[in-house]
């Protein structure tokens, strides 16, 4: 059976500057996983080279539901069931988030279900004061990311990459996309969750977590992991991995 | 086809002196160059045809989508003539006549124009269309003169549209007057077909605690110029400025607004939203012009461009001349592509390249349009816009 996504060697660069250097990667369909790591180790990089967005050179595989998505275009990445929330969501003035979504289901005619979720997932998050405005314009951090976990929910992916849905967020609005997480988890969705805080681990359960350092996974385990990482940091990992090669 | 009837002041004594006076200076009056800044950029390498100015007009247009919307009065202005019984005026009463100028266009103006249609409080109680027309290649004068009474609040359109696809020479002023806390909200709709050369000069006084709402959205023509001056002379006046463009083919769009603060405690707010595709040209300047007497002036302008082909290009020129310094000033100016990072945003929820480009530029002019106060017109406009591009997209022009 094939898994929601599944990342081998990939790489990323800039230019000169490699940043992704061999990510491999799974998460089968049902499960929630997290992937932590220091600033600036590659993690956004990781959503945005999946997502394929123009700045990366990238070479590798990555496969949603078992079809590879490196030779698409992003859109078809995204109908093939890609999701990316994005750590610093866009703002379109002169653009509603109803005009966006009207235009997401066009995209996807095929979609029967778009009505009824799209009207769920609004009531869940309480979306109504906002559809009618610009797509993130004037919208404080923390509705940026309820209006990333909205289209979510509209989209209904495959696989949905969160960077950072809980950076900026206060502890109920951190406790309202955990749950939310948790209320779409189903065996037809694998989810990754980027972030920096064992927090929002602690509303919702994963089944595994990544440390991401200098562009490549270098420990993989259980949700103990994030634990571990609270209490040393990455300096204490890093000493670890060096050493146990 | 009725037969028009032409009432107007065109014979009182005072409008013949001043056509006459003009008349003897049109002959000595040049071309204007490319090489003075306010008409810089622009191709004046053709006859404006002054001989061809008819003596009378041709058979007006039908009605079309804008005007089925319309809830209002409407007059015809058809190859420079006002039909029907309606007051004509030269551009203003004797005495007062504003200053446009003496370039070639505006002593044309006065020297050939069969006389301004005057809009003021008899025509005022209900919003006011004017359908400006012009029904062949000759070249004509069309003017509107907008006196808003006292502590009136008035609605008037100006569109402007060629019957034929004819390669006019097109004159048109628009004058206004706006009294002492009155308000004007005035909306200009350029739709001259893309042979026509539009040179369109307008100047409009503001009174003491006035307001004016102006926009401007420009479809059409070769060349689409609009010289605007704006005169803040009250104190406490006012005045928000919008503009929404989009050229194709080979078009020019040529904007060059002065805001001149006179009164104390005077406001202006221009805003511009302007495309251009295929071989377009777009020129804005902003000239904010405060003088010394204009204390307290907060005074904004905004003009921002979207350059969608490489054949295209868009000039955006904000000025500040400010001889008070008790006042608050601000620009913004920006000439670039379709933003990538928006595309890529859009792209990323499922939409193409082609919906999310559309949908970008939809978004890009809403700000501008969502302002026309004659709210009924905007659908149409913005899809007239919208569709100059689809079109492009469409036919693989971008
Ligand atoms: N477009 C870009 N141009 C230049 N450098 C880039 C670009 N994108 C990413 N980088 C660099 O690649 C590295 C990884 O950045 P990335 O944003 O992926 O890190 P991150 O793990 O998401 O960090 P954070 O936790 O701060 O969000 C950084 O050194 C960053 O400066
Ligand atoms: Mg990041």
């Amino acid at each position: 059976m094939s898994n929601a996504l599944e990342v081998t060697n990939l790489t990323a660069s800039i230019d000169d500057l490699e940043i992704l250097r061999g990510v491999d990667l799974t998460v089968p369909f049902g499960e929630v996983h997290a992937v932590m790591g220091p600033n600036g180790s590659g993690k956004s990089t990781l959503c945005h080279a999946l997502m394929g967005k123009d700045d990366y050179t990238v070479a590798g595989s990555a496969r949603v539901d078992g079809t590879e998505i490196l030779d698409m275009s992003i859109d078809e990445r995204a109908r093939a069931g890609l999701f990316e929330a994005f750590q610093y969501p866009t703002e379109i003035a002169g653009v509603t988030l109803d005009e966006l979504t009207a235009a997401m289901a066009e995209a996807n005619p095929a979609d029967n279900g778009f009505t009824t979720r799209q009207e769920q997932t609004s009531e869940l998050l309480g979306m109504g004061r906002f559809r009618d405005r610009f797509v993130n314009v004037g919208l404080s951090g923390g509705e940026k990311k309820r209006s990333e976990m909205y289209l979510m929910g509209v989209a209904n992916p495959k696989i949905a990459i969160l960077d950072e849905i809980d950076s900026g967020l206060d502890i109920d609005a951190v406790k309202q996309v955990a749950g939310m997480v948790e209320a779409m988890r189903s065996p037809d969705l694998g989810v990754l969750v980027i972030t920096h805080y064992s927090r929002i681990l602690r509303y919702m359960s994963v089944d595994k977590v990544h440390v991401m350092v200098k562009g490549r996974i270098v420990k993989s385990g259980g949700p103990e992991i994030a634990e571990e990482l609270e209490g040393g940091g990455y300096a204490a990992l890093q000493k670890q991995v060096a050493s146990s090669k | 086809m009725t037969s028009a009837s032409l009432i107007g002041a065109n014979d009182a004594e005072w409008m013949t002196r001043i056509r006459s006076a003009a008349a003897d200076r049109l002959a000595d009056t040049p071309m204007p160059s490319e090489r003075e800044e306010i008409w810089r950029y622009l191709d004046l390498g053709f006859d404006p045809a002054f001989d061809t100015a008819p003596t009378e007009a041709g058979s007006a247009g039908g009605a079309d989508v804008l005007l089925d919307a319309w809830c209002g009065a409407v007059v015809d202005v058809v190859d420079g003539f006002v039909i029907g019984d309606h007051a004509t005026v030269a551009t203003a009463a004797e005495g007062e006549q504003k200053d446009v100028g003496d370039d070639l266009f505006s002593v044309a103006f006065d020297a050939l124009s069969p006389g301004a249609l005057l809009v003021d409080g008899a025509l005022l109680g209900q919003p006011v269309f004017v359908d400006v027309q012009s029904t062949s290649d000759a070249t004509t004068f069309p003017g509107v003169h907008v006196d808003v009474p006292k502590g009136a609040d008035a609605s008037v359109v100006v569109r402007m549209r060629s019957l034929t696809d004819a390669p006019a020479v097109v004159v048109p002023r628009i004058t206004a007057d706006v009294g002492d806390n009155a308000r004007l909200s005035l909306t200009v709709i350029q739709d001259w077909n893309y042979q026509t050369r539009a040179l369109g000069r307008a100047v409009i006084d503001v009174g003491r605690d006035a307001g004016l709402v102006l926009s401007e959205v420009g479809l059409g023509a070769r060349l689409g110029r609009l010289h605007l001056d704006v005169n803040y002379r009250g104190d406490g006046s006012w005045g928000k400025i919008y503009g929404a463009y989009f050229g194709e083919e080979d078009q020019t769009l040529d904007y060059r607004y002065f805001m001149n603060h006179i009164g104390t405690n005077t406001r202006s707010d221009m805003f511009l939203k302007g495309a251009v595709e295929d071989e377009a040209t777009s020129v804005f300047t902003g000239m904010i012009r405060i003088e010394e007497t204009g204390r307290r002036t907060e005074a904004f302008q905004t003009n921002r461009n979207l350059v969608l082909s490489d054949g295209a290009s868009a000039q955006s020129v904000p000025n500040l001349e400010i001889l008070n310094n008790d006042v608050q000033c601000g620009h913004g100016s920006s000439v670039g592509p379709l933003d990538e990072d928006q595309k890529y945003y859009l792209m990323s929820r499922g939409l193409s390249s082609d919906t999310a480009d559309r949908l970008q530029v939809r978004g890009f002019f809403a700000e501008a349009l969502a302002e026309i106060p004659q709210t009924e017109l905007e659908p149409h406009l913005r899809e007239r816009i919208l569709s100059k591009f689809l079109t492009a997209q469409e036919e693989g022009r971008l």
